[in-house]
């Protein structure tokens, strides 16, 4: 006779239940924002091929107070995103060495921080540069 | 009662025993090995052992020299031909763990870096990092998975051994996750399990080390020997025993008392040099270092701390990077346990148990008197430590006997009769009856109460220094202790994983080993190695001792104190001395031509 | 430094197979001092409470990997985890998660053994070299590439800090990928491409979703989730070179 009986714990809500848990999830879900955008500016992209009258609609569209306050939700989720996607960055690479020395976590997610924040602007500046 | 069938059964998932295994793995695949552990291989306590391990590999190094720190160190107490051939096959042994991958420290061009240890003459004491031990058992487990004829009975509790006309045929375990008890029928049975620390209350050990090997062997008559050479290890955390390495001394590190002054100076080490000496001060042999510290408390000159005295082991002049580099578990413990930054201020340390020199007794080829039976690393006695171990050599020990220990068990395995399997049957289900008995024993003592006395008077009459009447108020003490046990009393009646079970079982070890060395000591009429009494037998007395304590079991009764012939081939016993007076004694020999 | 006694209570997720339907919380009252481990505030519930109470331990100094349980919801080594970080509230004990519990603080950890000699964790010797050769030429930057991942003491807690091993016990894991990756990454070994087949597919990397938690609980800060994704890269290349490369050695399907 064996008396073993392993007992097998359920997991719902796991992701509650430990805050770096929920910071992955949320996480997880900033990422819907950053699809979500990319498909508004590839929707610009058609309507700017479909001609004049269909990119000055969408224009008009992502100009309405609810698209703006919709871009501030958005450019808060993504820039969620971008920080512990940076923050996760370390563990995904193989060592870098610089100099005889390995170059610590914080040194690459400060880059890859670094890196995002330098793009983005010089975006803004372009498309400032454009508008203007 | 489920019955396995194998050609080689060994006890015990350490060092010694992953390298009996693979021992008999490579030398005949045909051969089934049963490798039954109560705890999974990696847990196995070689996995604590920090400094290293020893090899001569440096040109200006030598077997000889190797031999004569052994022979020394072991205060003559050695088997010399033992010894050669230990000496001679330890750097065989760490290549071979090269080989199979252990991550062994380097040098800038590739190969292998050695440190200086206590005892040794020259650095020949190979590390990786300061968790060597880890590395080793690691290596051994991870490599013995390869070999398919490597059958595992992973946290499967020995019980007992089977044994038949005079002859080993296997092992009774408890099969620990279902209480179910299994006989493994085999002709040879290698013993690997470690040492017994753990019958004492401050020590190093981990709380699987309680001499079931011995024990077991005991009881079925093989003798235990030189049980009395209990190691103190110098430098261990006060309160719970954890281990600083000696590592920690062979990269620099040195040890002061309470006015900061190098203590150990006074006590026949020095001079006391600003740079690491051989076998001087910090690098002399673990048995004197606990000695002095002894000597210190008794003058006042220690520090007094929640858990006893101390002395401060210093590191902080090695600097930041060194003690990252090659001390990190050192770090980590003084860091995590201590609240201490080593960089910065020095480690509170005083001696604990770590090392039981004596054993099971074997031959050179680890064979015990009953046949069939081999033993290998801590649980035997093989006759390479003498009354004092040198550290570094027990590492070496595990590979080097592990693999002559899985030899000789294939080799007799191929040879051997077959088993009178019925016969073997019959005995396990005695074992059986006999063990669930004690698991409805009535009776009302608690194991923790037994096993608390027992390490307390263990230490009372046992410890660095010993006295006539002390030891045998432990000896009186020990009588008692076995005489309750028989009216052990457990919590706990259920099957699956019941670990209060094995506890009673393991205490019953635990209190006929603790009674081999009590009376193995009260019987040592002199001071040698690691056994020092000071009761009008202070000095060596090479005419009278100059033997093996063997401890034969005796049923109820006390055991049976014997005494057999030490082996001296080409070193005749000497001044044991250390420091400028031992190398000025080293020079008379060599002068002498001895 | 201060020994005064205090009594802390220890919440243990008790569960005994041969009595209990699932597993039920019980509390113990335990007197404690400042320097005492979770583990030895359990040593004390066994030795002087309730004998019946079964965990795995031993060397005390976080380097055989028994004693791991959670404390407080996190997987830790009970022995180097200390009750005075938790006191005056109660702190509660359980069994590490995602395995199943064979009995109290003990799991079930057959799987992760198993797992463990499917990697191959030996050396495939890249050249083969005779004991007389002598050892194998490697240098401190080339030990310094793998000795991080071999630094593994197979303590099991990065699985109980992995939701995906949880939700998918077919997954191989952080650690066992690190121990994998610590063969691969040695200098002296040629055996990648045999182990590589195990770290393809569903169960191997891409089971990983990046949560890293796994090397946030390591003891020994090997890491794990470096080795997981970097081997993300390297499956990634395996597969799309395969197109390229004629005929891959070691077969890859």
């Amino acid at each position: 006779m064996n008396a073993r009986r392993p007992y097998k714990r359920p997991m719902p809500g796991w992701w509650r239940k430990n805050p770096f848990f929920v910071e992955y999830v949320i996480h997880e879900a900033t990422a819907c924002f950053v699809a979500a955008y990319a498909f508004i500016l590839l929707a610009g992209l058609v309507c700017l091929a479909m001609g004049e009258q269909s990119w000055n609609a969408w224009l008009a569209q992502v100009r309405s107070p609810m698209a703006v306050l919709a871009h501030l939700i958005m450019l808060v989720a993504i820039a969620y995103h971008s920080y512990t996607w940076f923050r996760i960055m370390p563990k995904t690479l193989p060592p870098i060495v610089i100099g005889g020395k390995r170059m610590s976590p914080a040194a690459i997610t400060g880059g890859g921080l670094a890196a995002a924040a330098v793009t983005s602007l010089l975006m803004l500046g372009l498309a400032w540069g454009a508008l203007s | 009662m489920q019955i396995h069938q194998a050609d080689v059964v060994v006890v015990g998932a350490g060092g010694a025993g992953l390298r009996a295994a693979i021992a008999v793995a490579e030398l005949d695949p045909r051969l089934r090995v049963a490798l039954v552990s109560k705890v999974y291989p990696m847990r196995s306590h070689t996995v604590a052992a920090e400094g290293g391990s020893a090899a001569v590999v440096q040109s200006h190094d030598s077997l000889e020299h190797h031999f004569h720190d052994t022979v020394a160190g072991g205060d003559w107490l050695c088997e010399q031909d033992v010894v050669d051939y230990f000496v001679a096959h330890c750097a065989e042994e760490m290549v071979q763990m090269e080989h199979w991958g252990c991550p062994w420290s380097r040098k800038e061009d590739g190969h292998i870096n050695v440190r200086a240890f206590g005892g040794m003459k020259i650095e020949r004491t190979w590390f990786a990092a300061d968790k060597t031990g880890f590395h080793m058992l690691h290596t051994l487990f991870q490599t013995s998975m390869k070999y398919p004829s490597i059958k595992r009975f992973d946290e499967y509790f020995c019980a007992d051994l089977l044994v038949d006309e005079g002859r080993c045929g296997g092992v009774v375990a408890i099969e620990i996750a279902s209480g179910e008890l299994v006989q493994i029928q085999a002709p040879s049975v290698v013993l690997a399990t470690g040492g017994a620390g753990r019958v004492f209350r401050q020590n190093t050990n981990g709380g699987i080390v309680t001499g079931d090997g011995m024990a077991l062997a005991y009881r079925h008559g093989v003798p235990l020997r030189d049980m009395e050479f209990v190691q103190y290890h110098p430098t261990c955390m006060p309160g719970t025993g954890l281990l600083f390495t000696e590592g920690c001394r062979g990269e620099g590190g040195i040890l002061t008392n309470r006015d900061g002054y190098r203590y150990l100076q006074d006590y026949g080490l020095g001079p006391a040099d600003p740079w690491p000496r051989k076998k001087a001060m910090e690098l002399g042999p673990r048995d004197r270092l606990s000695q002095a510290f002894w000597h210190e408390e008794r003058k006042g000159r220690t520090i007094d701390g929640p858990h006893g005295s101390v002395v401060n082991l210093d590191l902080r002049h090695l600097g930041e990077k060194k003690l990252r580099e090659r001390l990190p578990q050192i770090c980590e413990l003084a860091e995590e346990f201590l609240g201490i930054d080593p960089a910065k201020a020095p480690i509170p340390v005083r001696p604990a148990v770590h090392y039981t020199m004596g054993g099971i007794l074997v031959d050179g080829d680890c064979a015990a008197p009953l046949r069939g039976l081999f033993a290998a690393g801590e649980c035997s006695s093989v006759g390479i430590h003498g009354a004092n171990r040198l550290g570094s050599n027990s590492l070496a020990e595990l590979c080097v006997f592990g693999k002559v220990a899985g030899e000789s068990a294939a080799r007799f395995a191929q040879d051997s009769a077959p088993l009178r399997r019925n016969h073997l049957a019959e005995q396990a289900s005695d074992v059986e009856a006999r063990v669930r008995g004690l698991m409805h024993n009535p009776g009302t003592e608690r194991i923790a109460t037994l096993r608390t006395e027992m390490a307390k008077t263990m230490e009372q009459g046992c410890g660095i220094y010993r006295l006539g009447d002390e030891m045998q108020a432990t000896c009186d003490k020990l009588a008692e202790l076995r005489e309750r046990f028989t009216r052990v009393k457990l919590d706990d009646q259920s099957r699956v994983w019941n670990s209060e079970w094995l506890l009673a079982i393991e205490l019953g070890y635990q209190l006929e080993v603790a009674q081999a060395m009590a009376h193995s000591a009260l019987q040592r009429r002199e001071s040698r190695g690691a056994h020092q009494r000071l009761d009008g037998y202070e000095a060596r007395d090479d005419a009278n001792y100059l033997s093996h304590s063997l401890a034969i079991y005796s049923g109820r009764d006390a055991p049976r104190i014997d005494y057999g012939p030490v082996k001296i081939t080409h070193l005749p016993p000497g001044v044991r001395a250390y420091g400028a007076e031992g190398e000025r004694v080293e020079q008379e020999r060599s002068a002498a031509g001895v | 430094m201060s020994e005064q006694e205090k009594i802390i209570e220890i919440e243990v997720l008790r569960y005994r197979p041969e009595q209990d339907e699932k597993p039920v919380p019980q509390v113990f009252k335990v007197p404690f001092t400042d320097d005492m481990s979770v583990l030895q505030g359990i040593q004390y519930i066994k030795d002087w409470l309730d004998g019946t109470l079964s965990y795995r331990w031993s060397c005390r100094m976080a380097i055989c990997g028994s004693c791991g349980m959670m404390v407080d919801g996190i997987p830790k080594l009970a022995c180097k985890t200390f009750l005075r970080d938790y006191y005056p509230n109660r702190v509660r004990i359980e069994a590490l998660a995602h395995f199943p519990i064979e009995r109290d603080l003990v799991v079930v950890a057959d799987d992760f053994i198993e797992k463990l000699q499917r990697i191959k964790p030996w050396i495939i010797p890249k050249e083969a070299r005779t004991l007389e050769q002598g050892e194998y030429i490697q240098t401190p930057a080339e030990l310094d590439v793998y000795e991080q991942f071999s630094s593994c003491i197979n303590c099991m807690l990065c699985y109980a800090a992995c939701p995906q091993y949880g939700l998918n016990d077919k997954f191989l894991g952080p650690g066992i990928i690190a121990l994998l990756h610590r063969y691969n990454a040695d200098s002296r070994d040629g055996g990648e491409a045999e182990r590589m087949q195990e770290i393809h597919g569903h169960e191997g990397v891409f089971n990983c979703t990046a949560v890293g938690y796994c090397s946030e609980v390591c003891p020994k800060g090997v890491d794990p989730a470096n080795a997981v994704n970097v081997n993300k890269t390297k499956v990634a290349q395996d597969y799309f070179l395969r197109f390229v490369r004629p005929k891959a050695k070691g077969g890859m399907e």
